[in-house]
């Protein structure tokens, strides 16, 4: 037996080894970082120096206070939509089941670059798609990459495109596995379609909507891509930038290892105790 | 309580018809077991009259009002399901209440319910646990108690003890039958066990791919059935087909011989109907209807080749020629090493059936 397991790890060796180097040591390596001062050269131990300047950077407040604004907002409005999304799909009302499903889950598989130039193209001051349909009806044209609201709303509505379908299909999974003659008893006992989607499908939908919400806010805690690209590096003036971006503008532009370690950690942090008080607060009553 | 009836009912799924033209009436407080083999219709017949089903044709009257239209909640009934169909995540006694606290109900009526339906069926120890700490029978008991608490006027029941073994199924079924008597209201109950129809049924409805075959009491259905499939569905062990032709015909006797037991002939006096001289029947005959050799019309040799002893009585499985007959003899008279023997088949004991499976009286 002891000789088997033996054989078998020694097969599993090759990715033990790439795992233990390219995963396991930069988390280890970048927790002992953060606790160096890496723009002296050599770098130097200095506990606070990183965690001293996190606890009272405006930045790192800012992108702290966008980052959390948006899963504050876009994850419930996403999970929300989500959900209307995969019980349509599951209606046996609908025709072209597959054709909607695979709509619904192509945004993920769009590149990002390529997905988030549309967003921009889309509202885009004086061509976007969006200004000219305002503009249609009589709305004036918003400038959605100079002010901060309108750019936080054109990161919440990518953002809410791209992954809204891919949850919805997870949420179809669970759906699914909810048997009819459940809702066949409970249309005999005269409770109303609404009733039965409040009372029986969001309750045993639940498992699968935390898991989304915990996906979602893991996501949304690393967000990068979007205020990168669409709102051009957190603009404008920083009112779009988040911990992801905080991190790499710190990491790789001002190349302050030690500070982007530091707020790797907190992102980390932050998303475990979210999930954790999260998976507290919807736990199964005993 | 209210009487159920059935008339010339037809269900089609797309182009396809599972339901030709069913005619049943079910008496007020009568209990009536649908049955069948898989795929008869007779889950899809409950299922209409419970509305989750639409009627493709002919009309479904709950005492006395046609119900075809009206929305299921409406009808007056409650169904148990195979699955139980338990709210997972409602404890026994959320479960219970469920249905009257949606439709707003009394708070003190719909607590006097459920301590009912918990006392009948014993249950008001389990009020605070979830469907997934409970026994299948536990299970099946509050899937039968939500039904009770609707009051309903006729009770459905889609094979509700599939689900459960051998010996809780026994215990279930007498539980159902207690239920039946006490609270007196009309119960349909689709089983594909012959065995729940017998022991539990008033009446019984035999069905056969989409068709109603018979319509009876349990022992009417045993004694005299009206065609080979319900000779052969009633009745465990089945009922034995022995391939016969008739020789000849006198004083309203036909002689059939036996074709594949030597030219062993039977005379079975018949009534109205009588075959042609060549016609080729088939002879039913009951395991227990077998008699020792000598003692009935015809006697037939048979090879042992298995048996079942259940204590009172043994099942010899034996071949005779081609066929495999299955004989019931008493525990001790079935010897070990006891291979050949003879029975003897009594014609008055026989049923006779043509070609096609009709029955000839």
């Amino acid at each position: 037996m002891r000789y088997r397991n033996a054989t078998a790890y020694r097969f599993l060796t090759p990715y033990l080894l790439i795992f233990a180097i390219f995963w396991i040591w930069p988390i280890i390596s970048s927790f002992i970082i953060s606790f160096q001062a890496t723009r002296t050269v050599p770098w130097r131990f200095a506990p606070t120096f990183n965690w001293g300047r996190l606890i009272g950077d405006p930045a790192f407040y800012n992108a702290l206070k966008n980052t959390l604004l948006i899963l504050v907002i876009q994850v419930p409005v996403m999970i929300s939509l989500a959900i209307v999304m995969a019980v349509l799909l599951n209606s046996p009302l609908l025709k072209a089941r597959g054709l909607y499903r695979f709509a619904f889950f192509a945004p993920v598989v769009v590149g990002e670059v390529a997905y988030s130039a549309v967003f921009r193209l889309m509202f885009s001051l004086d061509f976007g798609i969006v200004n000219k349909l305002l503009d249609s009806v009589g709305l004036s044209k918003i400038d959605w990459f100079s002010n901060v609201t309108p750019a936080m709303a054109v990161i919440m509505i990518a953002v809410t495109w791209r992954w809204a379908g891919y949850n919805a299909i997870i949420l179809l999974a669970g759906l699914q596995s909810i048997p009819d003659d459940v809702y066949e008893a409970a249309t005999l006992d005269r409770v109303s379609k609404l009733k039965q989607f409040f009372y029986i499908t969001l309750p045993l939908l639940k498992p699968v909507i935390v898991f989304c919400a915990v996906l979602s806010i893991i996501g949304t805690m690393q967000l990068f891509t979007e205020p990168f690209l669409i709102t051009e590096r957190g603009g404008p003036g920083g009112g779009t930038e988040t911990l992801g971006l905080l991190l790499y503008r710190q990491g790789f532009r001002s190349l302050n290892f030690g500070y982007a370690s530091a707020v790797a950690y907190t992102m980390a942090g932050l998303a475990i105790a979210i999930t954790l008080v999260q998976l507290w607060l919807t736990r199964d009553p005993k | 309580m209210a009487a159920v009836t059935l008339t010339n009912v037809v269900k089609r799924f797309g182009g396809f018809e599972v339901v030709h033209g069913a005619n049943i009436d079910i008496a007020d407080g009568e209990f009536v077991v649908f049955v069948g083999p898989s795929g008869c219709g007779k889950s899809t017949l409950l299922r209409m009259v419970a509305g989750l089903e639409d009627i493709s044709g002919g009309e479904i009257a709950i005492g006395g009002k046609v119900v075809n239209d009206v929305e299921p909640a409406d009808r007056g009934v409650a169904m148990v399901f195979q699955s139980y169909a338990l709210y997972p995540h409602m404890t026994v006694e959320q479960n219970l209440s469920f249905g009257l606290r949606m439709n707003g109900n009394p708070k003190a009526d719909t607590e006097r319910r459920v301590k009912r339906a918990a006392e009948i069926l014993r249950i008001d120890e389990l009020m605070q646990r979830r469907p997934k700490q409970l026994s299948g029978g536990q299970r099946q008991r509050v899937a039968i108690g939500r039904a009770i608490v609707r009051e309903p006027q006729v009770f459905l029941f889609d094979e509700p003890l599939s689900n459960l073994d051998a010996e809780l199924r026994v215990q279930m079924r007498v539980e159902i039958s207690r239920l039946h008597k006490e609270l007196g209201v009309t119960m349909i109950y689709v089983t594909h066990d012959q065995t729940e129809a017998m022991t539990l049924a008033d009446r019984i409805v035999v069905l056969k791919s989409g068709n109603v075959e018979q319509i009876g009491a349990p022992l009417d259905l045993y004694d005299d059935p009206s065609n080979r499939f319900v000779a052969g569905f009633i009745g465990s062990p089945k009922m034995n087909f022995l391939k016969g032709k008739v020789t000849e015909i006198s004083n309203s006797a036909a002689i059939i011989e036996l074709v594949n037991h030597g030219g062993a002939k039977l005379r079975k006096p018949l009534g109205q109907e009588l075959p042609a001289v060549g016609a080729e029947v088939v002879l039913g005959v009951r395991p227990e209807h077998f008699c020792e050799a000598g003692e009935g019309d015809c006697d037939i040799p048979v090879k042992a080749d298995v048996a079942e002893h259940l204590g009172s009585v043994s099942y010899v499985y034996a071949n005779a020629g081609p066929e495999e007959l299955v004989i019931e003899r008493e525990a001790s008279r079935q010897r070990a090493g006891d291979d050949h023997f003879t029975v003897s088949i009594k014609a008055e004991r026989s049923l006779l059936f043509d070609k096609a499976g009709a029955r000839i009286r």
